[in-house]
């Protein structure tokens, strides 16, 4: 019992800890914005960037692709049994869009690269490379969690709406193959029912993943401690961290903008 | 140069440094020996304002390091370079980027001028051909160099090593001494952790040994080399049993625990 007490107060200290210290990292960081105008900053984001983009493109698409064939089939399979298969296009569209577009981005970029983040940095900080950067005054801030929070928040949305266009086009595949809804029938249905918006949702939705994803990998990577068993454990809490935030967030949004 | 004055540090409930007080004068080469764990690291790292004492001072160049002043901690750490064991050099740059990082990123000096100090500097470190080589394909001994190399670019007044021999072959372990010797005739206050006692022998002015957190003797080398005290001899010969070892085969823990305890 008393172990059982001890380990849920080590977790609620080391909770409230990365919480803090999480906030106070975004905070720090937001402040560090016009560094970006340094050309070695932005040199590091751009370059971040494209290989955030092509690192995750793949995985996001093939995800994508068949997360819209399997809301085609089964929606559609509902739909036809009520004889409504041309309402296939604005399910879709709308869900794609507002709800899975940015929520399934942002697992996948929890996975491949919030994870990645937290390994880098963390193995920089178990081999005292932190610390080299602090000895010569330069801020890990600036130098590591700047161009990573900007170049991950910017490239979310980009993601989202590569994610979402291919997710509506395969599910335009299977409306065409396997209920009859012609390409021409599905996108009219979904231009008409799509709302600004759903997209203002689904682009806001993507930009706090990101800045949310980014944020959680460097502070689970600067909180390291303890060797490669460390580096490990910071990259899982990273992902379990970051997949809860995506979730209880993307609710709280979805609940915002539909009151 | 450098003062300590009754500098105490605990981690995770463990005395590292108890009531250690310590001076290093102007272009002074001190040598802190002494068994895994025993604060070693930790004073060094409280030199160079990266931890911060429970109590006591740290003065470096006159200034007050442990009150953790920013703009006091960047004045000082200017002029102060520090050796890390693995060199601890960003592995997605190249050497010579490495060495250049604290002058492009902090003293924003013209590029003619950091490409002639970069290149001087792994002149005098041997690396001069490997400039364009990333911290992945270089030898360990390489590695360290380089760290040295980044470490002297902006022309430090004092230069710290935390184990700069440690893991190296003899032939590396002396070309590492040279450059430490080299460094001392140039008048460069130095302070070297150490395990490796020909090393600590070949470059020292004098030999400070810790045991739990204090300093159990203190002197030149032919003092230490010649001292009676049974915890140094234990050290020197390597004893299993004796004073540092409270008589058991009790053994330290490693020095790598305590760098991990920093927040």
């Amino acid at each position: 019992m008393t172990g059982a007490v001890e380990a849920l107060g080590r977790f609620l200290g080391r909770s409230a800890e990365s919480t803090g210290y999480g906030l106070v990292l975004l905070g720090k960081t937001m402040l560090t914005i016009p560094h970006l105008l340094n050309r070695r900053r932005m040199r590091d984001c751009l370059n971040l960037m494209f290989t955030y983009s092509v690192g995750s493109f793949t995985v996001t698409a093939v995800v994508a692709l068949f997360t819209g064939m399997i809301l085609a089939l089964n929606g559609g399979d509902s739909l036809a049994s009520l004889g409504q298969e041309n309402l296939i296009g604005r399910i879709v569209a709308i869900s794609m869009i507002r709800e899975m577009g940015p929520f399934m981005t942002a697992l996948i970029l929890t996975a491949s690269l919030g994870s990645g983040i937290a390994a880098e940095i963390g193995t920089m900080k178990v081999s005292e490379e932190i610390d080299a950067l602090e000895i010569m005054s330069i801020s890990p801030i600036k130098f590591l969690v700047l161009p990573r929070l900007v170049a991950l928040t910017l490239v979310t949305p980009v993601m989202t709406i590569i994610a979402a266009f291919i997710g509506i086009l395969g599910a335009s595949i299977v409306a065409a193959n396997n209920f009859g809804v012609t390409w021409i029938a599905f996108s009219n249905d979904a231009l008409e029912n799509l709302k600004l918006g759903d997209v203002h949702i689904g682009l806001i939705k993507s930009v706090v993943f990101g800045v949310t994803i980014a944020t959680v990998g460097a502070t689970q990577g600067l909180l390291t401690r303890g060797g490669a068993t460390g580096v490990g454990e910071a990259a899982r809490r990273a992902v379990v961290i970051s997949f809860l935030l995506v979730i209880i967030l993307g609710y709280y949004l979805s609940w915002l903008y539909l009151s | 140069m450098i003062r300590l004055d009754n500098v105490t540090k605990t981690l995770s409930g463990r005395k590292i440094l108890s009531e250690l007080s310590l001076s290093v004068e102007e272009g002074e080469t001190l040598v802190l020996l002494g068994r895994s764990g025993t604060g070693k690291s930790v004073t060094l790292r409280h030199i160079v304002g990266l931890m911060q004492p429970d109590h006591g001072k740290v003065e470096v160049l006159g200034k007050d390091v442990s009150s953790q002043n920013p703009s006091i901690l960047t004045e000082v750490r200017k002029k102060v370079g520090y050796l890390f064991q693995d060199g601890a050099l960003l592995n997605w740059l190249t050497v010579k980027e490495n060495v250049a990082l604290p002058l492009i990123e902090t003293l924003g000096v013209s590029a003619n001028e950091i490409e002639e100090r970069v290149q001087r500097v792994l002149r005098e470190v041997e690396l001069d051909s490997h400039g364009d080589k990333f911290p992945g394909e270089i030898s360990g001994g390489m590695r360290k160099r380089a760290g040295l190399a980044r470490a002297l670019v902006c022309d430090p007044q004092v230069v710290l090593h935390d184990e700069p021999t440690s893991g190296l072959d003899p032939i590396s372990s002396s070309i590492i001494n040279q450059l430490v010797n080299q460094l001392k005739s140039t008048g460069i206050t130095q302070v070297l952790v150490t395990h490796d006692m020909n090393s600590a022998f070949e470059v020292a002015d004098r030999i400070a040994m810790l045991h739990e957190g204090k300093i159990q003797a203190l002197g030149t080398v032919d003092e230490i080399r010649n001292s009676k005290n049974p915890a140094v001899r234990q050290f020197l010969e390597g004893e299993v049993t004796g004073p540092l070892t409270h008589g058991t085969l009790d053994g330290g823990s490693d020095a790598a625990e305590d760098r991990n305890e920093v927040s």
